[in-house]
Parts: structure tokens; C-alpha cells; sequence
């Protein structure tokens, strides 16, 4: 079965009720924040904090927030986390420029209690039934994370931006005040299809659990349609960048229409060249010249002896 | 997330445009570079931002490290510790994870100060292919946790998926975190996080040398970043049993001039750690002598593959450069991706590792398009 006749299966209807419920419960639970500075994590241009906060089922989660001296307003830049058990403090180029945030959602370390999610194992805790889906809580504490972030005095709040997987378009979806999008990599978009097309963790845990729980494979196609972001591509109004692969793999740009399309931002593709480095720093140019920054690119060549401090 | 798609997509019907009227998505056939027509030109604000240190070519970077006269001595002590801590290997199968080619099992052993390490180990079914098997440990970078070497296994190797100490499953015990390993006790190398750590990666390869279905001199190491570290460590601690070893992005090589040169996680942790204490780095440079890479390097013997990027932030290309001059008792090939950071061109270098590993390690390799997941630090 295709991503598209399965995205068929769920009416738009369930979809918003799924991710209504999720911002009700958010707005009905206070975020009730604890910074804390951290030194040694603060350098000579930027402080760091670590934050904890309230998700839904009053869960305590947490965050790393830097932020640059000086008055501001800054931009924004949210971090988005992928699916691994640490998160680390913000990256260097980036506390020189924005008000960054890494989030630790439930399960990682930072945020592992009560839950502490295995991996692998995390991804399918609970899958077939997307209210108990642990990633039900793990995609509100992306809003929430957002929320935080976006509140935080020295943000500028028309310049807040994500970079990282397509959980980047749910929390776009779900929070217009985002205003630039740059989508690194793939994670949901046609989920069901990707697992049926590897067999690389993590996508292969799609796999593990159909093969133990066959009988749920109409359920699990259910949860993983309602965290697609391409059913909810025409709320997203943030000038978006996806990186795409070459034509005829996972990720071209075939691939991702079905979600770009849909946009209802400007969207530009990024054609990735699998060159670490020169991708890593076309993706910054490209999101600092949306957030109003300056691009700071990692690319040196030994002629590069001019005058850096 | 690396996705390494192993059979095609099935065709996604055309999507219905939800607004005809809108225009296509822009595509930068070439990378685009600041300024570039794929960018909208805004005002940026001037600021100045930091920038790397001056560089010079990887190649003729000197390095500062020097070996302790007691390194040697220093890790006879840890071996002679390990010998006398029961290795205590339990194996339980785990059927979720497991495949109609490859069996699973979750392993746990004893290592230094008692500390249990957990481990993935992954084996091909007989009836998918007949053993005995060659052996490969994968060792995992520095925050990732190690994943299921099911792809190598299908491949023909018993594979074994390491979670030294301080990775979930093996930290009951200890359990510095991330931030915080790098720097956990780095100012005494008897109680330096990286003494066990090292001999965690060495003990996997005393787990996979005892299991009968293993060739017991025909076993690899592989990883990246922290993963390439532990490969090189392991090689020199385990020359017996190690027939190769593939090091991408090797970390723990050259500390303190990589630390100088990045300020990257997980090194920046050690720039972190003088900002606040620098009256400590002479006691910190004298601790992880006894750790660096560039100190086991002359003691291996197997052949070694080790592949690097030219920009890479994470773990400096000339530490990879001073890494290969040191290797001076074994073959190298050493490979070097232009404009590639801390993926160490793992996009094109995976099928070089395959094929490094299978010369010197002969799995029966029962489909030559099986492809390994792709390593990542």
C-alpha cells in the first residue's frame, strides 16, 4: 500500500482531532519554567541555561537555551531534536546568533523520568493506539519547547525558526509564529513507506513491530498517518527548505511533492550534494538569511588565512 | 537520521496540487553558497561572528602530543585487572528484533571495577547462512547509542554491537552523562572515564573470541568519531584476535591540539572545562596522553582503513593526518573527502569499508547487493 492510500484511510477530520486534542491539553497545562545558568556551558559572547518545563500529562521535560549578550531582540532557532537518547547544549555558531534551544522531549536523557525510553524500542511504544503512542507526548513537547522559546524576552518573535527533521513541519503546522523552516532530513513523511523500504534503525522498529504484532499493521498505518506532516502541509505558512535527495531514492524530489506541495509557504529544495560540510553551510546561509543573521560556515581550505580571530 | 533505502519505493500516485496556482519549489542544482540566486537577499545585521582559527594544510600539522614512559606499563596494570575480573557473557535471544536471517541477542558482560556492559549481539541464522563466522564489533560514537548490527550479520559476519559504560544498558553503574564523559575525572588518568571505557571495546572482542561459532583470529572492529577511537584502542589491546580494523573521523586522537582547533562537542567540552579551571591543563594534558590514539597507533598491527573529512569540525582532519603518520607497524589505506565534516564521506566511504572488511575478514556473503546501515558517529 502506498503513503497516499494510506494517508486516504484518515479523514482530515481525525487528523485535526488528534492534534487539537494535543493543543488543548498543551493550553490547559501551564509550562511553569525553572532556568537555571549553567557556566560552564556560557562563553564570552552568550549565556546558557538549562530550562525545565511542563508538557501534557504533567510531564517535566527540559531544554538547553543559550542566549546571545546584549539587548536583543535576537531570532529564534529551535533545535530539533531526532530520535536519539542525548542532547547536547547548542552548537557554538549558533549561541553567537540566535536564542537557540535544544529540546530534551520525554524518554531522553534530561527528561527521563518517569519515562525512559529505550532505543531502540521508543519509537513503537505504544503505536497502535495513537493516544497512548508515546510519541502523542513527545510531539507536544515539541510545541511546548517551541512555546517556551518563542516567550523568552530577548526573541524577536518574527524571526523564529527550526532546523532539523519533518517534525519541524508538525510544530510549524501547529505554531504560525514559526517563520522559517529548514527540514534536513526525513522522519514521518510517508513513514510507512520508508519502513517497508529499509531495514536501517530506526525505521527498521516499524519493522520489528509488525513482524511480533502483525494483526496491528492497519493500526500502526493509522498512528503513522496522523503524524504525517503532509496532512497538515497547508497550515504550514513558513518559508520552508527541504533537502532533497537525488532523483529516484527515499527523499528526491518526487518524493517530498506530496508534502511541498501542499505548503502553504514559500518553499524552496536544497539538492543535496552528501558533502557534510558544504550542505551543513548552504542550510545555514539559507536560514540565517531568513532569520535576518548572518551565515557562519564551517567550510575552510588551507588559502583561507585571512584575518579570524 | 542516515536512511539507506534497500529495495525502491513503490510509485506514489501524482499528489494533487492543493493550490495549482502556486509555483514549484525552487531547486538549487548546485549548492547554494551565500549570496546565491536560490536566496532571498534581507538585510542581515552586522554582526561579527567567531570564526575557526586560522588553518593551515592538514598534512603538515605537528602534532603535540608525546607518550607517557609509563604508557605501556599504565595499560599492562588495566589487562592484568581484566584478567581477573570473570567475563560472565549472558546472552538473551531477543525475538522481536530478530529476522528470518539474522538472530538477536542482548549480551551483557563483566569489565573493569565490576561495571556491566550490554551489547547487541547479531548472528546469521544457519539455515540463511552456515557458520563459522568472522567477527566484527561495531563501536558506537559519542552520544549515539549503539544500534543493531542486523545489516552486518546478513551479511555473514557475527556481529556485536558495543555499549561500553555510560550508554543506556550499561549505566547503572556510571553514568557521567552527555555533556561530560570527555571530561569526567580528566584530571587523573587512574579514574579517567576513558581507562573502562577502552577496556569495554577490548572485552567485546574476549565475548566474541569465546563464542564457538566465531573465528577467533579473524574478528574486525568498526565505528566512527568516538567509533574510530575504540577501533584503534581495540586493535592495539587486542592484536591477537583483531585481523582489521575501519576508523572513520577518529576521535580521542590528538586531544589537545583538537581541542584547540574546534569548538565543536564533544571536544568543546574540554575548552569549556579550561574557560572555567585553566590552571588544570597541565594535569589534563598529562591524563589523556595515556588515552590518545596517536600513543596506541604504533603498537598496531593488523590492517587499518581510516577515512576522514577535510572540514571536519568535530574531529579535526589533522588529527586524522598525524593519526596515519603514527600507524607505522601496520597497512594503511587512508581515505580524505574535500568539503566533507564529521560524515567523513561516509555517503561514498561505506562501500569502501564493506569491501576493506570482507578482504581481510571473508564473510560468506550470500547476496552481493546487501549493503551495511551506514556507520555514523
Amino acid at each position: 500500500m502506498t503513503a497516499s492510500a494510506s494517508e486516504s484511510t484518515t479523514p482530515a477530520a481525525d487528523v485535526a482531532a488528534f492534534w487539537d486534542a494535543i493543543d488543548a491539553e498543551l493550553a490547559a497545562t501551564p509550562a511553569n519554567p525553572e532556568t537555571f545558568e549553567i557556566p560552564l556551558y556560557s562563553t564570552e559572547f552568550s549565556t546558557t541555561y538549562r530550562v525545565r518545563f511542563t508538557s501534557i500529562g504533567h510531564y517535566r521535560i527540559a531544554a538547553y537555551i543559550s542566549v546571545p549578550h546584549g539587548d536583543g531582540p535576537f531570532p529564534a532557532l529551535l533545535s530539533v531534536p531526532g530520535y536519539a537518547s542525548v542532547v547536547t547544549p547548542p552548537q557554538y555558531e549558533d549561541r553567537q546568533r540566535y536564542v537557540v534551544m535544544t529540546l530534551m522531549y520525554r524518554g531522553t536523557r534530561g527528561a527521563d523520568w518517569p519515562y525512559a525510553g529505550a532505543f531502540p524500542g521508543m519509537f513503537t511504544d505504544g503505536i497502535a493506539d495513537p493516544e497512548a503512542w508515546i510519541y502523542r507526548g513527545v510531539l507536544a513537547d515539541h510545541l511546548r519547547g517551541l512555546e517556551v522559546l518563542a516567550s523568552h524576552p530577548k526573541v524577536d518573535a518574527a524571526r523564529v525558526g527550526l532546523i532539523g527533521n519533518d517534525v519541524a513541519l508538525l510544530i510549524a503546522a501547529r505554531r504560525p509564529e514559526v517563520s522559517a523552516v529548514a527540514v534536513t532530513a526525513n522522519h514521518f513523511h510517508r513513514l510507512w513507506d520508508v519502513a517497508r523500504a529499509t531495514e536501517a534503525y530506526p525505521f527498521e522498529e516499524i519493522n520489528d513491530y509488525l513482524r511480533t504484532y502483525p494483526g496491528d499493521a492497519d493500526a500502526v498505518r493509522q498512528a503513522l498517518s496522523l503524524v504525517d506532516p503532509g496532512a497538515q502541509a497547508s497550515r504550514v505558512g513558513a518559508t520552508t527548505l527541504v533537502s532533497v535527495n537525488e532523483d529516484g531514492k527515499v527523499g528526491d524530489t518526487a518524493w517530498w511533492s506530496s508534502l511541498t506541495d501542499g505548503i502553504a509557504g514559500a518553499v524552496d529544495c536544497y539538492a543535496a550534494t552528501h558533502e557534510g560540510q558544504t550542505d551543513r553551510d548552504a542550510i545555514d546561509a539559507w536560514l540565517a538569511n531568513q532569520l535576518g543573521s548572518d551565515p557562519n560556515p564551517r567550510i575552510w581550505t588551507p588559502e583561507d588565512l585571512g584575518p579570524w580571530s | 537520521m542516515t536512511l539507506v533505502p534497500s529495495a525502491p519505493l513503490p510509485a506514489l500516485p501524482a499528489a494533487p496540487k492543493m493550490r495549482p496556482s502556486k509555483p514549484s519549489p525552487r531547486v538549487c542544482l548546485v549548492p547554494p553558497v551565500s549570496p546565491s540566486p536560490c536566496i532571498t537577499e534581507r538585510p542581515c545585521p552586522v554582526t561579527t561572528l567567531l570564526r575557526p582559527a586560522r588553518r593551515g594544510r592538514p598534512d603538515q600539522f605537528q602534532s603535540s602530543v608525546h607518550k607517557p614512559a609509563d604508557f605501556d606499563a599504565f595499560w599492562a596494570e588495566v589487562e592484568a585487572e581484566l584478567a581477573a575480573t570473570p567475563l560472565d557473557p549472558e546472552f538473551a535471544p531477543v525475538p522481536m528484533r530478530s529476522t528470518p536471517e539474522v538472530e538477536v541477542f542482548e549480551v551483557h558482560y563483566t569489565s573493569l571495577d565490576g561495571v556491566r556492559i550490554a551489547g547487541w549481539y547479531c548472528r546469521p541464522r544457519e539455515a540463511y547462512i552456515a557458520g563459522p563466522y568472522p567477527g566484527l564489533a561495531i563501536v558506537p560514537g559519542y552520544v549515539s547509542e549503539p544500534t543493531l548490527p542486523k545489516s552486518w550479520a546478513k551479511m555473514g559476519y557475527a556481529a556485536f554491537g558495543v555499549a561500553p559504560r555510560g550508554k543506556l544498558r550499561s549505566n547503572r553503574q556510571f553514568n557521567p552523562g552527555y555533556p561530560g564523559l570527555l571530561i569526567q575525572n580528566i584530571v587523573d588518568p587512574q579514574t579517567y572515564s576513558y581507562r573502562g571505557f577502552y577496556a569495554d571495546a577490548a572485552r567485546a572482542i574476549d565475548v566474541l573470541a569465546e563464542l564457538p561459532e566465531v573465528v577467533g583470529d579473524r574478528i574486525g572492529v568498526h565505528g566512527s568519531s568516538q567509533g574510530g577511537a575504540l577501533t584503534l584502542s581495540t586493535a592495539a589491546l587486542r592484536k591477537a584476535n583483531v585481523a582489521c580494523g575501519a576508523a572513520g573521523a577518529p576521535y580521542l586522537t590528538g586531544f589537545m591540539d583538537a581541542a584547540k582547533l574546534t569548538h565543536s562537542y564533544p571536544y568543546e567540552e574540554m575548552n569549556e572545562y579550561l574557560r572555567l579551571y585553566p590552571e588544570r591543563e597541565t594535569a589534563m594534558r598529562d591524563t589523556v596522553a595515556y588515552f590518545d590514539c596517536l600513543n596506541f597507533a604504533p603498537s598496531i598491527t593488523a590492517p587499518m582503513l581510516v577515512y576522514a573529512g577535510h572540514n571536519d569540525d568535530v574531529c579535526p582532519p589533522e588529527t586524522a593526518y598525524n593519526l596515519v603518520d603514527a600507524l607505522t607497524n601496520c597497512e594503511v589505506t587512508f581515505h580524505t573527502y574535500d568539503r566533507c565534516g564529521h560524515d567523513a564521506g561516509n555517503y561514498w566511504e561505506m562501500a569502501a569499508v564493506e569491501a576493506f572488511l570482507a578482504e581481510h575478514l571473508r564473510p560468506t556473503t550470500p547476496n552481493a547487493g546487501l549493503r551495511a546501515q551506514t556507520t555514523v558517529g
